[in-house]
This record gives C-alpha cells, structure tokens and sequence, in this order.
C-alpha cells in the first residue's frame, strides 16, 4: 500500500518537486563545512529527486500520468533546477546522482503529446535558446570522478541533437559569436579561441582517471561523428588548433587507452565521407605523416595496427603532396622491409593484408622523384 | 589518463582464476588492509574491446547492492586494466559444483539471493544477459553474489528493449537467440537454466554443440528438471522457463513463489564452501598457487639503426619525437628492462652467428649449470596438472595478441610478389618479433623446413617457453629469476636459428635422464610420460583429457568444437555490434579455464592457419593499378568506401 500513498502524494505535489529541490540544492554549499546538516539536506534532497524520478518514469507496477509530467518538466524549467542539478551533480549522493541521470534524460527527451513531434522538445529548446550553460556545466561534470558517468551519459543523449553539439563546439566564453547567448548567436566562421568548453576534452581525457577519461572520450568522439553538416565546417575553420592539439596531447599521450583510441577515431574521422577536404588537408602535411610513421613502431601492437589505418591513407592518397612524397621516398627501401614484416602474425585478418600488399605496391611504384600533384 | 600510480596502492598476492578476458588476482589494498580481488586486463590482446570494458564498468560502478560483487576502482597500468572488486572467498558456483551437486536446499537458497540481485538489477534498468552458475559468486560466509557484468546491458528507459545477441548459448532465453527484442525476462531464463545446472551439474542439451543448442532452444519446448525432485522445485523451474517473456514472471513475483519462501538462511551455504575445500585438500596433487609478477617482456627498446629518416625536410620537431622515444612505462618496468637488457647484451650465448653444433654444446654447458632450475621446470610441465593449463603465461600476454602468436614465426606470410623475403636488414627484427626481448641476432628466425625442425619449434612453442614462463613467474629471488630469463632467453634464441638443435637437445635430454634410475623417476615420474617429441604429436590424449582441476564431464568435446568459427554468421549479421564480444562469449561457452577446449581450439587455429597459408601462392596478384592514374584514384575511392562501411559499424558499434 506504500506504494499507492506515495504516488498520491506525488500527484499533489508534483509541481512543487522542483521549487523544493530548488531549496535544498542551495544548501549543499555548506555541505563541505559541516557534514552533519549536509548529509540530512542531502538526503531530503535525495528522497525529492527520488519522488521526481517516480513521477516521471512510473514503477514496475504503475504507469506514469503525462498530465503530472507536464507539469514537472514546465517547474523544472522554471526553477533552473536543469542548471542547478548540472553543477551540484557531484555533490549529490549515489542514488541521487543515478536519480539525477534518469530526470534529466527524461526531461531532455519529453514532448508534451500535443506537441508536434517535429518540434524539439520543450525543455531542450529551452536549453539551446536561453540557458546553454546547462550543457555546458554538463561537460563540466567531468571534473569530479562522481559525476562524469551521470553527466557523460545525459550529455551523450543531449548530443544527438545538433544544435546542442554546436553549443558545446562554439563555446567561447563572452566572446562574441560565442554560444553563451544560446543558438543563435554562435558565429560558425570565427575561429575558436581553445578557451571553451569542447577544449577542456583534451585535459580531461588525457589527465583523469580511467573511468573519467573513458566517459569524457566517449563524449568527445560522439561530438565529433555525428553531425555531417556542423563538424566537418569546425574542422575546416579549426583546422591547425585542433589537430595540433589532437596530434600532441591525444595521439601522443602516456595513456596507452587514450593513444589507441584516438588513433582510431583520428581514422575515422579521416576516412568519413563529409569530412572530405578535412581528410585532404590533414594528409598534406609532411609532420602529420611523421607522427603517423612513427606510431608504426610503437612498442604496442594496438597501437601500430591502428597507426596503420591512419597511414594508409597518406599512402593511398593518389595527390600527395610533395613533402609526404619526399619522406616517403626517402624511406622507401625500410618501409618496403619494415611493411614485409609489419604485424605478420595477423593472419586471418584478409583486409588488413591486403590493405598491406596495396601499400607496398603504392610504395614500390612511387616515381623516384617527388612530382608536385594534379588535381 | 593519468593514473599509472595507483598499483603501488596494492598488493598483488595469489591468481585466483581466469575469466572471459582477464586474469583474476588476490590482493591487499595496503592502506585498510582489506583483502580484494583484481582483474587485470591485457588491452593488447583485443582488437575492440576497450568500449565494451568501459561499459562493463559503468554498469558496474552504478550498482551498490549486497547482491553484486561491489565495483571499487578500476585504473590503467600500462596497456592492463585493472578493475579493483570485493573478494569473494567462497568461489563461484561453477567451482563449488566441482564436489557435486546441490542439494534443493541449497539450491533454494542461491535462487532466492539471486531473484533478490535481479530483482534490484532490474529496478535499475540493468540486465545481466549472462547469468550462469560460473557467474555467480559466493563468500566464506555464505553470501551469494552476481558477478561478471562483461555483457550487461543498462537500458535508458525502464520498459525499453534490447536486441542484442549477447550471453552464452546454454543459458540463452529464446527471445535473446530470436532477436525479437527482449528485455529483464530474459534474466528470468536463464536463471531457470541456471537452477537446473546447480541441480544436475550442467545445463541442458549440454552434450549439443552449442551453435546447435540456438537452433533447439526457441524450437524445442522448454527443459523441464525430472527425476527425484520436489514438486515445488520442478514448479519454480517451469515458471521460470516459459517461453513465452509476457508470461514469465518478474524477479518479485517469483520471490513468493513456494520453492524459494521457504529456503533457508544463506549461512547453509557455508557447507557448499566447506564441502570444496575439503575436496581440495583431499584431492592429492601439489597445488602450486601462481603468483603475480610484473610482465616483463614489456617494452623492447628501440633500436636507433631502424629509426625513420625525416632529417631533410627542415620541419621535424625534435620534442615530439623526443616524447615518443623516453617514453618509458614506470620507474619500475624500467629497471627491470634494464636488467634484461644487460642479460641480453651480455649473456654468454648471444654469438652473432651461431652454428648449430656450436650452440648445442653452448646450452649443454649452461643447462648443466642451472640443472637444478631445468629439473624443475620439468617437473612443472609433466608432474602438476596446474602448469600443463596452457594458456597460463604471466609473463607473456603479448602472445595471445591476435592469432596464436608464438607460432607466428612458424607460418610467415610470403609477400606475393617474392624478393622482399630474401632480403634481411634485420633491423626491423625487434618490431616484428616484439613480444620477445629484443635480442642482439642478426638473422630472421629460421624457418623450419624439415620435421625435426617442425618439432623443435612446436616444441619450443608449446612446451619450453611456456615452463619456462611458468617457473619464472613462480621464482621470487631476483638472483634465480635472472637465471631464468637468460635461459629463457638463450632458448629463445636457439629456437629462432636453429629449432632444429633444440628438439635433438632436449630429445637427447629426455633420453639421457630417463637412462638415469633416480633422474628418471624423480622428472619423468612413476606414469612416464611420452618424451617430449611425442607428446607433442599426440595431441588426443594430453590435450583431450581433463586435467583435474577442471569438470568436463560431458562437455561438448574438442572435435565437436571445430566447426565453431564459421557458423555463427549464421545467427548473427555482420553488422551486429556485438559480435565481437559474442566470438569471445562463444570461446567460453564452455566453462572458463577448460584448457582442453582451449588447447584443442588452438590446435584447430593452427590448423586453419595451415589451410589459409595453402592458399597464399596461389592467389591472384592485385590487379597493376599502379600504371593507370585514373583506376588508381577509382580503386582509392572505392577502397575508403569500404573502410568507411567497415568503420561505419564500428563508430556505431
């Protein structure tokens, strides 16, 4: 019978769960000094977000009220409690913060069912509009160790939408053309300063802990594979930023998961089909193929199977450059050998060896001299 | 990531078991001293996995029941994961089977924790989709746990579905194996299945072979437990096993079902516990506990001779390739590859070109000297049934990188169009060849053209450098384990110029001691066993027997396991994210650490490798595209779409 009295305490009060929430999340500042009063404020808090995610996603055995959630989601919007829950995210205990992930999931994806279903949904357009911090503070939720997997998993369902990725790229503080004033205001040819919050991936996948890292990357290459119009144009206007730092603190990192992986995502973003002049550019320039070669000889084979894949499109490339030419030339005869014997013991991989007989030929029938391309 | 300090917070004791892709250790965390268990990780060996894992820990550390081994770190060293998890005494289920089976008591007991795990598993939007006897943990107290989250799923929504082919075949509800879309139900099942393998030792049609088991399982109707079992516990299976998902019933309901209302306290299950120790103990065999050493064949310094020439083109920057080459692991990898180093370099076999008669006397000599260490290692590899497990190699992860890949040397692809293999820099000898200590040959490992040389690196492969990993992994003073590794390098050595020598030594070896009466019985022992050559051909009754610590019972048997690799296409489409995983689930479809399986699913590699190498000479040459610009850049085009649809699915995946 619980169940039945708190689901009708719920209905009554469903629209003050926010106001209520509102109240006690303020207080979780004084948390840090005095743990006593903290850990009650925290526990109401809990038991409130609690409430809300009972309200919002129903139990085994009742099905939720859309009326009820209507009026949930417009009194979340109405207190910031969508901002407020981004930042006090990692100051939530356990349960609240997987409790914390299911409203904010939830609320990000709710269509009143009158709505649309062309319209994005309410509490997103909100978002976009008037209170991009939201996404970004998000993001931020990966600089505390309790709050990257709760964070990483709404931001990743946010981040679907495209013009929530583009909140997240074109961050730049008050600059003008700067995200911070929602959607509209982003200027898409103004080139990044490094100062917003898309820059601070690289610290985090590279510095944190495994467990951060791993989210923070998992973000990062979803931000940049899903969207074919937005990425490909920040790509092309970032060009030297962003590869400089890709190449110096992903590609090279101590981390032997953040090296491999971003190697590969380093490869497919290459190799998409909208990031064409991306692709282009990047295996112009002679540095990018000394940093792929001398992946080839990593100390770990992962590592080299995915510099590989990253090689073989300087090799295949059928207008290289003359600097990518000349290094090649003038490596000819080792990477003839060294290709011979790269990786030998992948033998029931079909594709990788013929994609290794192809670079060989590639190699073998470069013209002697380096020949500017034609295009 | 920056987290390579945190092992020092703990220390690593005794391997307690091996799972689908890790090995599992004992340990302290020095600063509360509370005993834990840690699963290291080689991200070397799987092409694909590090998201998976990733996922398995985030499911994980989202769990706070006392129903689920607790998650409690999880940090990189090197290319090992380490996952920290509370240490369960008792052993899984699978495990304490070993003795026997369960008596329905007990078996109420462990269904009605493990309804009491779902139930909070799936009120969490989590399922298990892997729920199975070896799956389940128990403490020395009688604590019953779920364990091994490797293919768990966690849902965004609570009524949402799954389609996902994931779990292992016996185990499997019939809407998994349909793909219909299923969701916690399916946990339900495989419960069920799971109560009739505590029951009856194994899960039904466990004598099918399991690619066949998916055809039977949404086919045939339900398994029902017969015999001399009561009705309630028949019942609760049938209720568990309907077909059916809309009509299974939930976690909750089946906790007021009769069977499990009136199980007993878990305390009961301390017998279960109890009950396998003593069948330990009594079991006479010499149980070596393995103990956890720092992999050692880590780094291999490179070699400056094969550095890439970039020196002309002015815009090289010396701090980027600076980082690549001091790249050291930790302060301690470094020191003790530094020690190898000096080993290598200054080891007293390491002739530049070795004649093979020469190299034979050379090791006679140094196995003379280190007599004492060759008995035992020999010892290891005939007497205890612990060290024939074959894939137990801490000191070389690296191997089971890929393919087989100690016998990568054996079956060298020839590039078609010829000269390349005749020419040897060498220099790139310590890329190719990585996982061994770089060494200071000159030459291309030899390949073996006749049967003895055959042998000898089988042999080598198979017999030597595993004992000798073994042993040294066992060894603790410094002073011997440096012995060891110069013999395990000298080894290494001979196998590469001449294994040839190395099968007539150690044929000469095995002869001359069983000569010896005391030699004979103290190495050979009282069953003597067939010299190593041998052993090596015969590979049905070494490979194919249970050694002991294992059940097989009536597991599918190795042959009926050949024809594993292809047919899963059948099930499964390509672009089936996780198909990747279901080839790993597939290879512990039996038991984990069944080495019969695994060996003879080496043997059976092996032989495809064979079979694909047949095909190599034969095979039409590319088409000469290099002459034509225009088909060039059409192959190119066609080729990135390719990719593209490969990557496609993996950035999907």
């Amino acid at each position: 019978m619980s169940f039945l009295f708190g689901r009708a305490r719920g209905r009554a009060n469903a629209a003050e769960l926010p106001k209520q929430a509102r109240e006690h999340i303020t207080k979780l500042d004084g948390a840090v000094a005095g743990a006593t009063p903290g850990t009650t404020k925290a526990d109401e808090l809990s038991k409130i977000l609690s409430q809300m995610k009972q309200v919002l996603q129903g139990t085994h055995e009742s099905e939720p009220s859309p009326d009820q959630i209507y009026q949930l989601v417009l009194s979340i919007i109405e207190e910031d409690l969508l901002y407020l829950l981004a930042v006090y995210l990692h100051k939530l205990p356990f349960e609240a913060r997987k409790d914390t992930q299911v409203i904010l999931s939830y609320v990000f994806r709710f269509r009143p069912p009158t709505a649309p279903p062309k319209n994005e949904p309410p509490a997103l357009a909100y978002v976009l509009d008037k209170r991009p911090q939201v996404l970004v503070e998000l993001c931020r939720g990966y600089d505390h160790k309790e709050s990257s997997t709760p964070a990483g998993t709404v931001l990743r369902e946010v981040l679907k939408n495209e013009a929530a990725a583009a909140i997240i790229l074109y961050d730049d503080g008050d600059v003008p053309g700067s995200s911070a004033r929602g959607e509209a205001g982003i200027v898409r040819d103004r080139p990044q300063s490094g100062n917003g919050v898309f820059w601070a991936f690289f610290d985090w996948i590279d510095k944190s802990s495994f467990e951060v890292a791993a989210d923070a990357f998992t973000t990062f290459r979803e931000l940049l594979t899903k969207h074919k119009d937005l990425v490909p144009r920040y790509l092309s206007v970032n060009f030297d930023l962003f590869f400089s730092r890709y190449n110096t603190v992903l590609v090279q990192s101590n981390s032997y998961v953040t090296k491999r992986q971003s190697i590969k995502l380093l490869g497919e973003i290459l190799l998409d089909r909208s990031n064409y002049n991306v692709m282009t550019a990047y295996v112009d320039r002679g540095e990018h193929l000394k940093i792929c070669m001398n992946l080839l000889r990593d100390d770990r084979k992962m590592v080299q199977y995915e510099g590989f894949h990253v090689f073989k499109v300087f090799v295949a490339n059928p207008h290289k450059s003359v600097p990518v030419q000349k290094i090649l030339l003038m490596n000819r005869d080792k990477l003839l050998q060294f290709l011979s014997h790269f990786l030998e013991d992948r033998t029931d991989d079909e594709q990788f060896i013929d994609e290794r007989e192809f670079l060989i030929k590639q190699i073998r029938n470069m013209p002697p001299t380096p020949v500017p391309p034609q295009r | 990531m920056a987290d390579e300090g945190v092992a020092s917070h703990y220390q690593v004791l005794e391997e307690l078991g091996r799972g689908s892709f890790g090995v599992v250790y004992k340990a302290i965390e020095k600063a509360t001293g509370e005993v834990v268990a840690i699963k290291h990780i080689d991200l070397e060996s799987s092409d694909d996995d590090i998201q998976e894992i990733q996922q398995e820990i985030s499911v994980l550390s989202t769990c706070a029941s006392s129903y689920v081994t607790q998650y409690k770190a999880s940090f990189l060293r090197g290319h090992k994961l380490w996952i920290v998890m509370e240490y369960l005494g008792g052993g899984s289920c699978l495990d304490l089977l070993k003795p026997g089976n369960f008596s329905e008591g007990h078996i109420a007991i462990i269904c009605r924790e493990l309804l009491f795990g779902l139930e909070y598993l799936h009120a969490e939007g989590k399922i298990h989709r892997d729920i199975k006897a070896a799956n389940v943990l128990l403490s020395e107290t009688g604590k019953v746990k779920l364990a091994d989250f490797g293919v768990a799923a966690q849902l965004t929504h609570i009524k949402s579905q799954r389609n996902t082919f994931v779990g292992t075949p016996f185990w499997m509800a019939p809407e998994v194996i349909q793909q219909a879309g299923y969701d916690f139900k399916a946990d339900i099942w495989s419960l069920g299945i799971t109560a009739i393998e505590l029951a009856l030792g194994e899960p039904p049609h466990a004598n099918t072979h399991p690619m066949k088991v998916l055809f039977q399982i949404p086919k045939n109707p339900p398994p029902r437990l017969e015999g001399k079992f009561s009705r309630e516990f028949k019942d609760f299976i049938a209720q568990c096993l309907v077909k059916d998902p809309d009509h299974r019933p939930t976690a909750k309901e089946l906790l007021r079902h009769r069977f499990v209302r009136s199980a007993g306290k878990v305390e009961a299950l301390q017998e279960l516990v109890q009950r396998k120790q003593m069948a330990d103990a009594k079991a006479d065999r010499i149980k070596l506990p393995v103990f956890y050493q720092e992999t050692l064949h880590n780094i291999s310094p490179k070699d400056e001779s094969s550095e890439w020439v970039f020196d002309t083109v002015k815009s090289v920057v010396p701090a980027r390739r600076g980082t690549i080459r001091s790249r050291k692991p930790s302060p301690s990898y470094a020191l003790e590859d530094s020690m190898r180093k000096l080993d290598v370099k200054d080891g007293p076999l390491q002739a530049t070109t070795p004649g093979t008669v020469r190299r034979l006397t050379a090791r006679r000599q140094q196995s003379s000297a280190h007599q004492g260490s060759v008995r035992r290692a020999s010892n290891i590899s005939n007497g205890s049934p612990r060290a024939s497990i074959q894939p137990k190699r801490p000191l070389q992860p690296d191997l089971s990188f890929g393919n087989t890949g100690s016998t990568m040397r054996l079956f060298r692809r020839v590039p078609s169009f010829g000269s390349d293999s005749d020419r040897h820099s060498g220099s790139f000898e310590p890329l190719t060849n990585e996982n061994r200590q770089p060494t200071s040959f000159q030459s291309q490992p030899v390949e073996p053209n006749s049967k003895e040389a055959m042998l000898g690196r089988r042999l080598y492969n198979k017999a030597i450098e595993p004992s000798l990993d073994e042993l040294h992994a066992q060894t603790a003073a410094s002073a011997k384990r440096d012995a060891l590794a110069r013999l395990s390098d000298a080894f290494a050595l001979l196998d590469s110029v001449d294994p040839e020598g190395s099968y007539h030594f150690l044929r000469n070896l095995v002869a001359t001691a069983s000569q010896d009466t005391k030699l004979n019985a103290a190495i050979l022992g009282s069953q003597q066993p067939p010299p190593p050559q041998q052993q090596q051909q015969s590979k049905t009754p070494h490979d194919g027997t249970p050694q002991g610590t294992v059940i097989i019972k009536s597991r599918p048997p190795p042959p009926a396991m050949a024809p594993l690799t292809s047919p899963s296409k059948l099930v499964m489409s390509q672009d089936n994210p996780h198909v990747a995983s279901q080839r790993r689930r597939k290879e512990s479809v039996a038991p984990e650490g069944l080495s019969p399986t695994k060996s003879a699913d080496r043997e059976q590699r092996d032989r495809e490798k064979m079979a694909l190498e047949a095909k190599f000479p034969g095979r039409p040459a590319v088409p000469g595209m290099e002459h034509c610009k225009a088909l060039s850049d059409l192959l190119y085009t066609r080729w990135t779409d390719g990719l593209r649809a490969r990557w496609g699915n993996l950035a999907t995946a």
